[in-house]
């Protein structure tokens, strides 16, 4: 497992981290499209943060030149998409989000269906009968204080880190660890997905946080950041963090989307943008402007490679599961809220 | 004092914008408090009305357990802690002849610019149970093993920061009382033989009553309501108490924000809101007991410190090094270093790029542009309607005045993002074309009116009602009554509320966020994208520049406060 993961490590250096699409161009129905659109000018893009789509306007504008892309950053989108579409006013064409958090909104039937396989993309690819597709996906890792812990003591398994020598130099975010314990409770069952939380936070004396894990590496408050992800190491070390994320023995992913509304106010640019968000260059995009890979199975991902490198088993968000999932997290929030 | 038809038309404008600007968001929360089922929200079609919120919120043993014993003793502990810091710097700056007065009066409103997240960090750089500043020292010192000994994540470790926080708010709504109180009686109690201690206790607290209550309430309720504290230090810890109850329904593992469980969690904010009301009138009832300001001349007198003059200034320092100095040295330092610890290389890691990439953004100047307007507009107007109510609830015998107050006050148990969401709703609805713009700001953050009203009314309960009839006796109307005895009698109350309004305006988040549009972005919301995008320098890099930016306006306040009653 160390040699496996000594590969991939080398290989993330090797590998350019962006190294598809570059030869990605619209296809005739694409180009058909941006015509249209062109008339429309505008696109208004909505993200559940800034960073997600803080790239997105420059570079789509070096594709499809004459439409601006205006972004708006809001985690709780849905109850303004709810509202507006009640009033009859709509202001949203575009929206991304994890396929979890559109899921009120799909069942208020205020997606748009499209032909996502007339702009190249595939239909496994595709979420809600054809109402979203894929971009990005969410991935869990832990991130490390490169100073404060030697490499050879660092955890091959996520169980490994009830090692008691870990005591005193866990952190861990409210929002993210129940999510990561959910997906460890489809792999592990929940019974055991809980036991190793409790044993974390109550034994490990794992610090949870409502905030970014930042500071408390930075100032040395703890040394491992359990259920990050692999963007927000990239994220620490522009700060200036000297951190690297590990790879454990599993991978869980949650899913994000793009999508259209059913009202779009500029339907074609609406549908162009979402097209190539989604498309190659775009999820390339994704990756190398903000560090969001995309890790589905046939994905051209150079962190793809990494991750399949490394032997680890990834555990995809499913439309399946995620009900199971929801539950599961649900429960683990409380515990980790200290609300039971 | 009579009552012309152009004052009449005028107070009922002020009464009328006061009903119109704080029943939406009541509405909301009463009516989302039995609106359900949870993936539903309380206005769409399938909403229907139901108990389940209340059922839910409170059939849950963990609220009687754990959630209001935490909030009871966290809130009594951080205002007992924020009233008496508050109100011995009031007293020090206002009443006494402390060195460097207009300085530190404005030295110690500063923590109220910076950012919760921010402060709340700082403690944790101070007291973090393994790598904080003081603890690093104190094991240095006495050569303590293991973490500790001072753990922040704890209970008393939230009072501490909490009370640190409300600080700034009580002091400059106390400063405005003191400021306008006639010190005379202090001097005939003196002057009869009356030790300082027996002064202060039977005389002082006694006068400033109303003054003193009014801060006391509000700041009881910002305990009650604010989550930023409680989130980030007591979180770690487990403690749960009301403000991180509702911030959890409103940011759920599934579905869609739980607005009725939310309202469900907030309805006892205005229960209690009505009950300090109800003691607050009956602690006040016999109004012409604290009239400290007739139509006899009076010069504020100062007490001389004497040998306290240096324990106070210590005293002072000492809580301004914690509460501002280091707050600020953390914002200023991340934004330009990061998150980097002191070393000897370090300044050639010195970077302003955070600045630069902010002045380089127009998102940021229109924000600021944005933030101004929305935070003085709503200031003045939720200002000068507070007067007027105030005027109406103790100058009046109008009928429904009481209402009116009741009214006013309830404004404060509402939590933001409920007033949010009822602007929302309404002006998606109204075909008055502010949606979208920075007026729908305006109008929905101008609902805070307990503020205003309180701070109004204990300065008009300061005025003896001689002065207006003099002036009405001498020919003048009701409008040049106000505007030429009234008001700048009332400056101060009036400043200090304007001041205190700007700043949360200034620093709202949830209702901006709530509303936003490409047309009407504020600097809390840059900040927040800024923050969750983890651009750590560039968000420090803003919050200090909020401080810059709405430092003069405190430094202004205060040459307008001390050039009224020199």
């Amino acid at each position: 497992m160390r040699k496996l993961w000594l590969v991939a490590m080398a290989a993330s250096f090797v590998l350019p981290r962006w190294a598809v699409a570059a030869d990605w161009q619209p296809n005739a129905a694409m180009k058909a499209l941006y015509e249209k659109a062109k008339a429309e000018k505008e696109v208004s893009l909505w993200t559940p943060a800034a960073i997600e789509g803080s790239w997105v306007n420059a570079q789509f504008a070096k594709r499809f030149p004459g439409i601006t892309v205006n972004l708006t950053a809001d985690l709780q989108g849905a109850t303004k998409i709810i509202a507006e579409a009640r009033a009859g006013r709509h202001t949203v064409d575009n929206w991304t989000f994890a396929i979890g958090g559109m899921l009120e909104v799909q069942k208020r039937g205020l997606l748009a269906k499209e032909d996502w396989a007339a702009y190249g993309i595939d239909p496994k690819d595709t979420f809600f009968d054809s109402q979203a597709a894929a971009t990005h996906n969410f991935i869990y890792t832990s991130i490390y204080s490169k100073a404060a812990v030697k490499p050879a003591d660092l955890p091959k398994t996520w169980d490994d880190f009830t090692d008691p020598k870990w005591t005193g130099k866990l952190v861990a975010q409210s929002f993210l660890l129940p999510r990561m314990m959910g997906f460890f409770a489809l792999e592990w069952g929940p019974e055991r997905a809980e036991k190793w939380g409790r044993t974390l936070i109550n034994d490990r004396k794992m610090l949870i946080i409502n905030s970014p894990a930042e500071p408390y590496l930075k100032s040395g408050e703890r040394v491992i950041a359990v259920g990050e992800s692999i963007s927000l190491t990239h994220q620490y070390q522009a700060d200036g963090l000297d951190v690297a994320y590990r790879t454990l023995d599993l991978v869980p992913a949650g899913q994000f989307a793009v999508t259209v509304l059913k009202d779009a106010p500029h339907p074609n640019a609406a549908l162009l943008l979402a097209a190539w968000l989604s498309s190659d260059e775009g999820r390339g995009l994704y990756e190398k402007e903000i560090h969001e890979a995309d890790i589905r199975p046939g994905s051209k991902s150079a962190l793809a490679a990494e991750i399949k490198q490394s032997g680890a088993k990834v555990i995809l968000e499913d439309l399946n599961t995620m009900a199971q999932r929801a539950k599961y997290y649900e429960g683990f929030s409380k515990m980790v809220r200290g609300q039971n | 004092m009579r009552l012309d038809l152009r004052g009449a038309l005028i107070l009922g404008a002020g009464a009328l914008a006061a009903i119109y600007l704080i029943s939406a968001p009541l509405a909301m929360l009463l009516a989302a408090a039995f609106r359900g089922p949870d993936d539903t929200l309380p206005f769409e079609q399938g909403a229907v009305w139901t108990w389940d919120n209340l059922v839910a919120v409170y059939g849950d043993p963990a609220l009687y357990t754990n959630v209001i014993p935490n909030t009871l003793v966290f809130t009594a502990g951080a205002v007992a802690l924020g009233f008496a810091t508050a109100f011995i710097l009031a007293w020090l700056t206002e009443r006494c002849d402390l060195p460097f007065r207009n300085t530190i009066f404005a030295l110690i409103l500063f923590p109220l610019l910076v950012p919760g997240v921010v402060l709340a960090i700082a403690w944790i750089f101070l007291l973090g149970p393994n790598a904080g500043w003081v603890n690093l020292a104190l094991r240095d010192t006495f050569g303590l093993a293991g973490e500790g000994p001072i753990n922040i994540f704890s209970l008393p470790g939230m009072i501490l920061a909490q009370g640190a926080l409300l600080v700034p708010f009580i002091y400059l709504l106390l400063t405005a009382v003191f400021r306008t109180m006639n010190p005379a009686l202090e001097e005939a109690a003196s002057m009869a033989g009356a030790p300082p201690r027996a002064v202060f206790w039977r005389i002082t607290l006694p006068v400033l009553r109303p003054g003193i209550l009014a801060p006391l309430i509000l700041a009881t309720l910002i305990a009650l309501e604010q989550f930023e504290m409680p989130l980030i230090i007591g979180l770690p810890a487990r403690i749960n108490v009301f403000s991180t109850r509702i911030y959890y329904e409103l940011n759920p593992d599934t579905n869609l924000p739980a607005y009725g469980h939310a309202a469900a969690v907030a309805l006892p904010f205005l229960v209690a809101g009505l009950l300090l009301l109800l003691v607050y009138n009956r602690l006040i009832r016999s109004a012409e007991r604290f009239v400290t300001v007739t139509g006899k001349a009076y010069r504020p007198s100062r007490f001389a410190l004497g040998s306290w003059k240096v324990p106070a200034l210590g005293f002072v320092a000492l809580y301004l090094a914690f509460a501002m100095a280091l707050p600020i040295a953390v914002l200023l330092w991340t934004s330009i270093f990061g998150y980097r610890p002191f070393s000897g290389g370090l300044l050639s890691a010195a970077s302003f790029d955070g600045y630069r990439h902010l002045f380089a953004s127009g998102d940021f100047w229109l924000a600021l542009r944005n933030t101004f307007l929305v935070a003085g507009a709503s200031a003045a107007i939720v200002t000068l309607i507070g007067a007027l109510l105030a005027w109406i609830v103790l100058r009046t015998k109008l009928p429904g005045r009481a209402v009116l107050d009741v009214l006013s006050f309830m404004s404060i148990g509402i939590p933001s993002v409920i007033a949010g969401l009822a602007a929302l709703l309404l002006y998606l609805s109204l075909p008055l074309g502010v949606y979208g713009t920075v007026w729908v700001l305006v109008l929905a953050y101008s609902y805070r009116l307990a503020v205003a009203t309180r701070s109004s009314r204990a300065g008009l309960s300061q005025l003896h009602h001689e002065l207006e009839e003099a002036a009405a006796v001498a020919g003048a109307s009701w409008v040049e009554t106000a505007r030429r005895v009234v008001l700048p009698l009332l400056a101060p109350s009036l400043l200090a509320s304007f001041v205190l309004l700007f700043i949360v305006g200034f620093r709202e988040f949830t209702m901006p966020i709530l509303l936003q549009s490409q047309d009407n972005l504020v600097l809390s919301v840059v900040l927040w994208n800024l923050m969750v995008a983890n651009k750590s320098a560039d968000a420090a890099a803003l919050g200090s520049l909020i401080v810059i930016c709405v430092a003069p306006v405190i430094i202004f306040a205060r040459h307008l406060l001390t050039g009224r009653t020199a």
